[in-house]
């Protein structure tokens, strides 16, 4: 364990991965975790795939032509087209009807401008918060712990039925400045779970140590404490955004028609006059999922905290 | 840890409560307190909800002056619960008080105090009853379902394997997927002339399915769904449990000849328990919140079938407008929550404990 | 200058008291060693020297300025932590430039001092690595670096070579007393390793339950322990203590009943003024010798168990009545399990001490 070497590999080196990195990865040797050759990953793939099918489906039908795409016994085998999505984002479209607006442009830029800027929000207030939750214990800190995460537990439809007024009353329904903040609240408990259970894992030794060293809290938590949860921290922001990405009860009663998120204009274009064209529906879709598709294979090590908010880490 | 500095508090508590200084938090809490009730009590909302954000702001600024330096914690953690209380704790607490009232959104009219009789009314509707009867059968046969199929899951990816890793995620995309794009995806399979369900039944039947048209064929639709979409979080639990069994016990168990049967009861169920006990309630309380799922894939149809408890209350209050009855209904939808989220986190406090990080 | 004092040092933690009443003074250039077993408030001292603990009761005084209420930060320490507590994000450059943070030097001056502390301790070729790509024994080193990259008050080491393994040990024990008599410093370190404390420090202090039970050189410590514990605590095998009654002295020697045998033993001249009754008697296993012919003066004994440790030999002899002795001797004394043993020791290695466990001497 102990060499005097002083030029170590830099293999080994690499090998010896923090203890954080280490602790949460799913698969590995770490233990108990037996050896299966070949023909597990026959079974498994069978199963994988089968799993994996209604997705696989969607983004299949996103390029097929209208026709294809209803056709009856379904095609496995067609001539692709990019037809749909270029559709969802061209001002109109016209293929054998009237040319009609999708207004997908807007939506998706709604849904992306929405959740940055409330997940950068809640991050910011979050992670401060985390950091005093962590190291700076108030009385009844887990009495708040609770009710911070029971706030996002509860039940959209108990929460949303007096913001709805509120937002009516004060004017905020409909704007930007109102789902952004509305989502702000509903990441928040999101951000500070997360960003808890990160830095509960750092060595409080070395803040100390910084802290000898000369070290005011401010710089302490700016140069010691940050740098060592940027993975928390980057997980945390991606969770968020697609929490946020797929969040439908919310902005279907609270956005207006120029604050339309992406679900929830989707939703309503289900068995209406996009609605029976599969094939652009299912464009909008594909172009909905695959950043969330990339982003589960980015984030896999730490999917297990994300989904539970923090409370189980391994 | 850094040590603060006490200095002893001499001076006699009304003193200090109106003392009219920056950090005086108590006098202010006193001030925001009374002064928001008044104004909720006697100005039009509009005036008094900013109203009260100014006085929540005063509080708030009292907090942070007495706080600087001092209780550093508590600084920190302000920003996060003022804005959590204000858009969160305190709407509830103000639907709370409204289901004491008769009040409805969309009339001018005030609310007038009714005392219990919202909370009758609920309770006494047979179709609450009918709805809670459909979200708990919904619940059972959804969580039952992903439990099952989260753990064979979970089985097959206990071992490594070469592709695990991509493999692993195919099946873990569902549950990253919104309740939208699923509820879209299905609408699409389900439906009874060019879904694929339909076809793939007509191969053995020569007619469409039309399975939405039943109570349990609809049913069994949501619960496909929300299954398909849910099974991976489970699997994802069990797995973290399998993959944290020692390797050295199955050693130790297969020297001392134990196998099969006894060394999944003995050596890997004590390590995965904890973690389905957490799956199942952290999925029961999600399931029980079902609403985007039905919303989209039968709207609670055929007739009532499907509508589950979370949709009653959209309805009740969005659709009827009877405001201050759903919220009487939403709290108790609420409460039945509170105790789940309560229970699971005592477990995962429970399970950290027992394993405290290396 | 720099030196450390505590003035009747307190710690509570709710209702427990970890360090009761503790009053320490290291001077300039001198190196002081806490040691005890664990959970015995020598790690809480140096926390609340450090001022990452406060004081309930006492007073912290470091370079002469009473520092009680001073943020660590504020205090101008260094601290080498038992985990070394590198910051991970930072490369070990960096992490030994950590600390010239605050003293505002220019870029020139800072990384001279970097080059002199990283030659000092062979840190030169890790330099640019971070602190989870390189070896437990640089770890250290790196950690030993970013302290005395400083001219501060004084140090502080947190049982700084618990986690190197035998061989590393020793050489960093030479490599650290070599870098801190260059210093002159006042230094405190935290072990529960008495082979550390014993070759590192000027004094020991040894603690037993937040207090210290003497403060001495590591000679006065072995040879001149003041209390029953540190007695037993110092010295590998542990000393004989036996339980005895004191019936009187006869000269030289002081009477004793062990296991309800007379013997004598020559003992202090202090011992006589010590009244009848219950005492322990502690004889170091090397001061035991085997005397060819039994007589009133010597323990009488039956090997039981040999075992050999190369240059020497223990045997785990046993009385009469029962109690266990262990004897160490040179390798040529052949002794054989079974044999009877009559062992002798002098003055100076015999130890009395009262009921109250204080040792008897002049």
């Amino acid at each position: 364990m102990t060499d005097m070497t002083v030029n170590a590999p830099a293999g080994s080196a690499r090998a010896a991965r923090t203890p954080l990195a280490r602790r949460i990865r799913l698969g590995g040797s770490v233990s108990g975790v037996g050896e299966a050759g070949w023909g597990r990953t026959i079974g498994a793939a069978i199963v994988s795939l089968i799993y994996f099918f209604p997705v696989f489906w969607i983004i299949l039908t996103a390029f097929k032509t209208y026709e294809d795409a209803l056709a009856v016994p379904a095609k496995f085998f067609f001539t692709p087209t990019l037809e749909n999505f270029a559709q969802v984002f061209s001002r109109a479209y016209s293929a054998g009807g009237p040319a009609v607006n999708t207004g997908f442009t807007l939506y998706f830029f709604n849904s992306l401008f929405i959740s940055g800027v409330s997940v950068l929000l809640a991050l910011a207030i979050g992670t401060l918060a985390a950091f005093g939750f962590s190291r700076y214990p108030l009385k009844g800190n887990d009495t708040y712990l609770f009710m911070i995460l029971t706030t996002r537990m509860l039940p959209g439809i108990v929460v949303i039925i007096p913001i709805f007024i509120m937002f009516r009353v004060t004017g905020l329904a409909g704007t930007y400045a109102g789902i952004i903040a509305l989502y702000t609240v509903f990441n928040l408990p999101f951000a500070i779970w997360m960003m808890k259970s990160f830095f509960d894992e750092l060595s409080p030794d070395v803040e100390d140590a910084a802290r000898i060293d000369g070290s005011s809290d401010v710089r302490v938590f700016f140069k010691i404490c940050l740098p060592q949860v940027w993975a928390g921290l980057a997980a945390t922001a991606v969770f968020g955004l697609i929490l946020t990405w797929n969040e439908f009860l919310f902005a279907l009663l609270l956005s207006g028609v120029e604050t339309r998120t992406v679900p929830v204009a989707m939703s309503q274009t289900i068995g209406g006059d996009i609605g029976v064209r599969w094939g652009l529906l299912a464009a909008i879709e594909t172009l909905f999922l695959i950043p969330v598709i990339i982003v589960t294979f980015a984030l896999q090590n730490q999917l297990l905290r994300g989904v539970t908010f923090g409370t189980i880490k391994r | 840890m850094t040590t603060t500095t006490d200095v002893p508090q001499t001076v006699p508590f009304f003193q200090r409560v109106i003392a009219p200084r920056w950090d005086n938090w108590q006098g202010a809490l006193i001030v925001f307190v009374a002064g928001m009730a008044l104004a909720i009590a006697s100005l039009p909302p509009q005036v008094s909800f900013w109203a009260s954000s100014a006085l929540a702001a005063l509080f708030a600024v009292t907090l942070i002056a007495n706080a600087w330096g001092k209780y550093i914690g508590g600084l920190l953690v302000t920003p996060a619960l003022a804005l959590l209380f204000l858009m969160n704790v305190f709407p509830l607490v103000w639907s709370f008080g409204l289901s004491f009232f008769s009040y409805k959104a969309n009339r001018a009219r005030a609310p007038t105090w009714v005392g219990l009789d919202n909370y009758a009314k609920v309770l006494s509707d047979p179709d609450v009853w009918d709805r809670l009867h459909n979200t708990i059968t919904l619940v059972i046969m959804t969580v039952s379902l992903q439990m099952v199929v989260g753990f064979l899951l979970a089985l097959l990816f206990s071992k490594q394997f070469p592709l695990r890793r991509y493999l692993l995620i195919l099946v873990l995309t569902p549950m990253m997927l919104s309740f939208v794009a699923v509820g879209a995806f299905f609408r699409y399979y389900y439906d009874p002339t060019f879904g694929l369900l339909s076809q793939a039944v007509r191969v053995f039947t020569g007619q469409p399915f039309i399975l939405m048209n039943s109570v349990w064929g609809s049913r069994i639709g949501i619960v496909f769904a929300d299954a398909w979409m849910w099974s991976p979080f489970v699997m994802l639990l069990v797995l973290a449990g399998l993959v944290s069994v020692p390797k050295y016990l199955y050693e130790a168990a297969a020297i001392d000849r134990v196998s099969g049967w006894r060394q999944f009861w003995s050596i890997t169920f004590p390590y995965i328990r904890g973690l389905m006990l957490l799956a199942l309630l952290f999925r029961t309380i999600e399931a029980f919140k079902l609403f985007d799922l039905v919303f989209l894939l039968t709207n609670g149809g055929p007739g009532t079938a499907t509508e589950t408890i979370a949709l009653r209350v959209y309805r009740i209050a969005f659709e009827n407008n009877k405001t201050s009855e759903s919220t009487a209904l939403a709290y108790i939808l609420l409460f039945t929550v509170i105790v789940l989220t309560n229970l699971y986190l005592y477990f995962a406090n429970e399970r950290a404990r027992e394993a405290p990080a290396s | 200058m720099s030196t450390i004092e505590l003035k009747g040092v307190t710690k509570h933690f709710g209702g427990f008291t970890a360090v009761k009443n503790v009053s320490l003074g290291v001077s300039a250039g001198e190196v002081v060693c806490l040691l005890g077993p664990s959970g015995c408030g020598k790690t809480t001292t140096l926390r609340i020297i450090a001022g990452l603990e406060r004081a309930s009761a006492g007073d912290v005084v470091i370079a002469g300025k009473r520092m009680n209420d001073l943020r660590p930060d504020q205090r101008d320490i260094a601290m080498v932590f038992q985990f070394y507590a590198l910051y991970p994000a930072l490369t070990v450059r960096e992490n030994i430039m950590f600390p010239l943070h605050v003293e505002g030097l220019d870029a020139q001056t800072g990384s001279d001092r970097v080059a002199r502390v990283a030659r000092m301790l062979q840190l030169e070729p890790v330099l640019n690595r971070l602190p989870n790509h390189i070896s437990e024994g640089e770890k250290q080193r790196v950690a030993v670096a970013r302290a005395v990259v400083r001219d501060p008050n004084c140090f502080l080491f947190d049982e700084p070579l618990s986690r190197l393994d035998i061989e590393l040990r020793q050489t960093m024990r030479g490599q650290i007393k070599s870098v801190l008599t260059g210093l002159s410093k006042a230094t405190v370190i935290v072990t529960h390793d008495q082979l550390e404390a014993l070759t590192m420090a000027d004094r020991i202090a040894i603690m037993r339950d937040g207090v210290i039970e003497q403060i001495a050189s590591p000679h006065e410590v072995f040879a001149r322990p003041t209390t029953l514990f540190v007695a037993s605590f110092i010295g590998t095998p542990q000393m004989n203590l036996l339980p005895a009654q004191f019936d009187g002295v006869e000269g030289p020697h002081g009477r004793f009943t062990v296991d309800g045998q007379p013997i004598r033993l020559p003992v202090d001249p202090a011992v006589k003024k010590l009244a009848k009754g219950q005492v322990t008697i502690g004889i170091r296993p090397r001061a035991l010798i085997p005397d060819g012919a039994g007589s009133a003066d010597t323990i009488a004994g039956r090997a039981e168990l040999i075992e050999p440790m190369g240059a020497e030999t223990l045997i785990h002899a046993r009385t009469p009545l029962g109690s266990d002795l262990r004897v160490v001797v040179p390798r040529e004394i052949k002794v054989k399990s079974g044999d009877a043993l009559s062992l002798r020791t002098d003055a100076r290695e015999t130890h009395v001490f009262d009921s109250s466990g204080k040792a008897v001497r002049t």
